[in-house]
């Protein structure tokens, strides 16, 4: 089977294909289409993955074009790594299918849905797939436009359509990095192959500055797709997407491709310390100041955005301390159980009308018994409780920066650990426990159309009323216009199935690489790989992993079931950092002012210069010689005699320079 | 040797698409000069197909006539490039012309000065001596000049003639004066000689040498629009009726580039490490002019104008990078590509402002809505002009990319690369009107006529085959010795 591995890839491609193609006529039939198209990846992955366990890497490649004499191949390979991968990608993305069925049942466009998912999947697996990074790359570029797609799947909506733009060019400026490493590569290696590069950097055939700058250029690229600091903030506007979209694109899947990267490229990052150094210290402070963010935001999937960044940042620091299994061990078992967390958000947001702010939920436990519990499960999995995966997984990333890095990176990740468990219990209590106040009667936006239709999204824009967007009212989701006036209810199989299922996993997905098995999956991923010893923690670090995520879920507690530290409490004890943290570090307006400001002001200055510089010069020089000018140029368009002169201006300037600059006046 | 021992067959294409062109205007005469005459484009267009033919036929006999017109695989490809070129333009003026507010166009003349066009920027590429490339370049010229003016009563477009004859013909002046200095030297017009001489020459005469090269690229520059020589650009594209401006912006920018090849990588190809940086820098700042004056555009035709230059920029790099049949490669693969998406989206451009009226971005509000298939044809054109992977534009830029960076000048390759990402900005402006915008109260769903459907297809087609498919290609130009002839 392992031969036919590119049919993984091929079945949601097809799927795509027919829907974009038949979309129209099959409506709503179409998610059995992606459905099925799913299953049989999967199917075909586990087998793959079954076939990769007991056997050996198995790669085919075809030429695809020569340039100059290095032939640059395009195929698929399955390592141990990808076969892990796409057991994952098959499996989320299975779920996510089945999950939009019925969350996006009464959207006209659910056929479009569908292709976009059916095209995400292909190029996801394809990313996987890929057995050199220039095909690594092109798969990267069209997941970032599937992204742009399903972000902006609510275009009607401006603050999607913004989100899109904002995703699709901060990631943009990532791949600048990456592209360049990768051309860097090329040049001294003659080839993309992974192999190859590899054998290049272990050999020593590429100087040592050479390797920490193309390390660092493939990491930017990382950087941008993984939602690190500094270039994290598209991440939490992307949550205008649909919400199966949040969590098979931005929670599991593709955000994940940065950690997947560095993975791949994990030779060259090793041979590096100056590179290794700044993934760490990226990932920590990523982990930790999206943590802190995820402390205050109000908005059910912005908790979880800002979580998926501080997790993703766990990866990247375990990468980072020589944690190659950990952070990898990280990625499989976070995207399962952050799947999990947003399909139940998914879910409950469904039930209660598509309204999003945690301060208009509560209660929800006897109402929704199946999405309530799997959310349980995925919370105690995120903070790391015995037995459940994330206990795992996290507490090898904490081994790893305690045994390899040093004692900064270990401290910010406890506390971060600690922050993890409250905010999801802080998410947790507050929406589940307590008294609904979503009802009709007390919730004060009930007869607000805006606040139904987009949720009442983030506290940062929620004191800002929505004037910009109330034109924009007839285009309200069609999706959103669900049974209006019932208090929420569990949803049907569609949507509660996929969270059985994902729940099931966040329980036992860490038991592939359990301690007292001998760490079966670090066996298998690091088997013929050079990777050095991976770090173990003793038993006194479990226990305080433990007692870090039992008293992150004791405040919550105290604060938001029991109420005996008030809600407020922090908030009124410095409010100047409880609205630093709401505005979000006020990094989005930074950004305007420091890089997308300058960059239409050098653009106007540019253009001023053809206008009107180049005017004032000619006006200066040229006033004696307009008799001509004024015989036909001039009194229709003082223009002309400008360009003329500028070109000629130009010439000589161009020829003067050169001759100064090259010396051929000597 | 007499002009009559000469193989003339060389010349078949040539001969026949001027005969061609004649049989056109004559035709046009005995149907009177007004109203509509779909019937002379589509006669344009088969010339044009035919000499297509032909050229590839000729070219199985690669040689010269006196070492002053030569046949040989670059002389084949960019002549190809130039005849589908045109015949996609007119393919668009079709449309264009048929519209009612255009009916003051003389289409006959239109249609055949546009065949004298190609053939003037034939003879150009096919040339070895300086004359026969001025011949040739003059024809071309002065072809653009009269098509600029074409809607005579429309201030616009007569302005843009007046602007565009005065600035080309210092152009010209330029391009004349620097090819006296190397007769001077040489005593010869044939870059043959031209090109054995000048490497002892530079020794001894470096400053008229380099005056030569750098009045010739100013002249050129202003051919191709490159920073500073392209001001005249924006101000002729937007007054030029739209398929001229296609014209400009594709046939005769290509067509400028392989001039650029041949006199410089011929005549001056032996020191070439001496102007190799002047190219480099004027490349930079090409692609840094124009994409940032582009961010601030909101006229679709000047924003395709700074554009355009910028893509001039990117077509610059390999000259300054990569000498040699490798270069050539580069360049002509990305003029492939340049020429499929850019006519594309020309196409679509022209359809959308004549539809709406206006040349304003928002003319494309909610084409998604109003015509889906031009809507995402227009996006992949884009997406291809901005260089993302699966397009011919992605391949053809990473190519141009590699070559950078293998010649040494990582600067110039991270100015392409962020500049692109910045031309991203304004591409997305479309996008944006395109998919997330509402059209206007009045546009009702667009008509496409059977030519447009053509040209979009086509293009569309070569732009997404050559994207994941390069090699059907780039395999053959690795093959081709692009100047067998020397």
């Amino acid at each position: 089977m392992i031969q036919n591995a590119w049919l993984i890839p091929v079945f949601p491609l097809i799927a795509f294909l027919i829907l974009l193609f038949f979309g129209r006529f099959l409506k709503e039939k179409a998610s059995y289409v992606g459905i099925a198209a799913l299953a049989l990846s999967f199917i075909v992955s586990v087998l793959v993955l079954f076939e990769r366990i007991g056997g050996e890497t198995y790669k085919f490649v075809i030429e695809w074009i020569t340039f100059g004499e290095s032939a640059i191949t395009m195929g698929y390979e399955v390592t141990a790594l990808n076969a892990m991968m796409l057991i994952v990608v098959t499996l989320v993305s299975l779920v996510v299918h089945i999950f939009s069925r019925e969350y996006m049942h009464d959207d006209n466009r659910i056929h479009v849905f569908y292709s976009y998912l059916g095209l995400f999947s292909f190029s996801m697996l394809g990313l996987v797939l890929a057995p050199n990074v220039l095909q690594l790359f092109i798969f990267w570029e069209l997941v970032g436009l599937c992204s742009f797609l399903l972000v902006g799947f609510w275009y009607f909506k401006p603050e999607a359509a913004a989100a899109a733009k904002k995703a699709f060019l901060t990631t943009r400026i990532g791949d600048v990095g990456l592209l360049l490493g990768l051309v860097i590569l090329f040049n001294q290696t003659g080839s993309f192959d992974y192999g190859v590069i590899y054998a290049a950097v272990e050999n020593g055939l590429i100087n040592d500055t050479l390797i920490t700058a193309t390390a660092l250029l493939i990491f930017l690229g990382a950087v941008g797709k993984s939602a690190q600091f500094p270039l994290h903030v598209w991440l939490p506007d992307a949550m205008e997407g649909p919400t199966p979209v949040s969590a098979l694109i931005h929670a599991a899947t593709m955000v994940a491709a940065g950690v997947y990267l560095v993975g791949v490229m994990y030779p060259l990052f090793l041979a590096s310390s100056t590179a290794m150094t700044v993934v760490a210290y990226t990932g920590a402070i990523t982990a930790f100041f999206a943590a802190t963010m995820a402390l205050v935001m109000t908005d059910i999937k912005r908790v979880l955005a800002y979580s998926t960044i501080s997790q993703l940042g766990f990866m990247i620091l375990a990468l980072g301390t020589a944690g190659y299994v950990a952070g990898l061990f990280h990625l499989m078992t976070h995207a399962f159980f952050k799947a999990l967390l947003f399909l139940g958000a998914g879910s409950v947001i469904f039930a209660v009308h598509h309204r999003q702010d945690i301060r208009d939920m509560g209660g929800l436990w006897s109402k929704m018994k199946i999405t309530s519990v799997t959310f349980l499960i995925g919370a105690l999995a995120i903070a790391g409780v015995f037995p459940l995966a994330g206990f795992w997984s996290k507490e090898e990333i904490l081994a790893s920066a305690l045994l390899n890095g040093d004692g900064f990176l270990f401290a910010i990740a406890l506390i971060t650990a600690f922050m993890t468990a409250f905010y999801m219990f802080r998410l947790f209590f507050k929406t589940f426990t307590g008294e609904y106040r979503g009802g009709d009667h007390d919730d004060p936006h009930a007869d607000d159309p805006q606040v139904d239709a987009y949720g009442a999204a983030d506290v940062a824009e929620a004191d800002n009323p929505r004037d910009d967007s109330m034109d924009k009212e007839a285009h309200v989701p069609p999706a959103e216009d669900h049974d209006h006036h019932h208090s929420p209810e569990e949803n049907s199989g569609f949507m509660t199935l996929p969270l059985i299922v994902l729940a099931s996993l966040a329980v036992v997905a860490g038991l592939v690489n359990l301690p007292f098995m001998g760490h079966p999956l670090e066996g298998f991923l690091t088997e013929g790989l050079n990777l050095g010893a991976q770090p173990h923690g003793a038993l006194w670090l479990a226990i305080l992993s433990l007692v870090v995520a039992g008293s992150g879920i004791a405040l919550a507690w105290a604060m938001y079931y029991k109420g005996a530290i008030a809600e407020d409490f922090f908030a009124k004890k410095a409010p100047g950092v409880h609205n630093l943290l709401l505005n979000k570090y006020y990094l989005d307006e930074i950004y305007t002012a420091v890089f997308v400001r300058p960059t239409v002001a050098i653009g106007r200055f540019f253009w001023e210069m053809d206008k009107s510089i180049v005017d004032g010069i000619v006006n200066l020089i040229g006033r004696s010689t307009s008799s001509t000018g004024r015989s036909f140029g001039r009194r229709h368009n003082g223009q002309l005699q400008t360009y003329g002169l500028v070109s000629i201006l130009g010439g000589i300037v161009v020829i003067a320079l050169a001759f100064v600059l090259r010396g051929y006046f000597g | 040797m007499t002009a009559f021992d000469a193989n003339w067959s060389l010349m078949t294409p040539e001969i026949v698409l001027a005969a061609l062109a004649l049989l056109v205007f004559t035709i046009d005469f005995m149907t009177g000069i007004h109203g509509k005459k779909p019937f002379i484009g589509r006669l344009s267009v088969l010339s044009l197909l035919v000499t297509a033919v032909l050229v590839v036929v000729t070219n199985s006999t690669s040689g010269s006539i006196a070492e002053v017109f030569v046949v040989d695989p670059f002389a084949m490809v960019f002549k190809l490039i130039i005849l589908i070129g045109v015949a996609m333009v007119i393919l668009i003026s079709m449309n264009f012309l048929d519209r009612e507010r255009n009916a003051e166009v003389y289409q006959g003349e239109y249609y055949s000065i546009m065949l004298f066009a190609a053939l003037g920027a034939m003879i150009m590429v096919s040339s070895a001596d300086l004359i026969t490339l001025f011949i040739g370049l003059e024809i071309l010229s002065i072809s653009s000049y009269v098509l600029a003016g074409f809607k005579k009563y429309s201030r616009p477009s007569t302005e843009a003639a007046i602007k565009y004859v005065v600035l080309g013909g210092t152009a010209s002046a330029f391009i004349l004066y620097g090819m006296s200095f190397l007769y001077g030297l040489t005593g010869s017009t044939s870059l043959l000689e031209i090109g054995q001489a000048v490497p002892m020459l530079f020794e001894e005469y470096t400053f008229v040498v380099m005056m030569s090269f750098l009045f010739m690229l100013a002249g050129f520059g202003f051919k191709i629009s490159i920073v500073p020589f392209h001001m005249w650009a924006p101000d002729v594209y937007e007054g030029a009726p739209t398929p001229v401006t296609a014209f400009l912006s594709v046939v005769s920018k290509l067509a400028g580039f392989g001039i650029i090849l041949r006199v410089f990588f011929l005549g001056f190809g032996g020191v070439f490490q001496e102007w190799a940086f002047i190219i480099a820098v004027i490349a930079a700042i090409t692609m840094i002019a124009g994409n940032f004056i582009a961010l601030t555009q909101t006229n679709v035709k000047r924003l395709m104008a700074y554009s355009g230059i910028a893509q001039a920029g990117y077509l610059l790099v390999p000259v300054a990078t990569v000498i040699g049949d490798v270069g050539i490669n580069m360049i002509v693969f990305y003029s492939v590509a340049y020429l499929m998406m850019t006519l594309g989206a020309f196409a679509v451009i022209t359809l959308v402002t004549e539809d709406t009226g206006t040349s304003d971005l928002s003319s494309f509000a909610g084409l998604y809505q109003r015509a889906p298939y031009l809507a995402i044809a227009m996006t992949v054109f884009l997406v291809s002009l901005a260089g993302l992977p699966l397009t011919a534009g992605f391949i053809g830029k990473a190519y141009i990319f590699f070559g950078a960076v293998a010649g040494e000048m990582l600067w110039l390759a991270i100015i392409m690369i962020v500049t692109s990402v910045i031309s991203f900005f304004y591409y997305f402006g479309f996008i944006k009107q395109m998919f997330m915008t509402d059209p206007r109260p009045n546009d009702k769903e667009l008509a496409v006529s059977g030519s447009m459907q053509t040209v979009v297809t086509v293009s569309l087609a070569v732009t997404v085959i050559l994207g994941i498919l390069p090699g059907l290609v780039l395999d053959i130009f690795n093959t081709f010795n692009w100047m067998a002839f020397f």
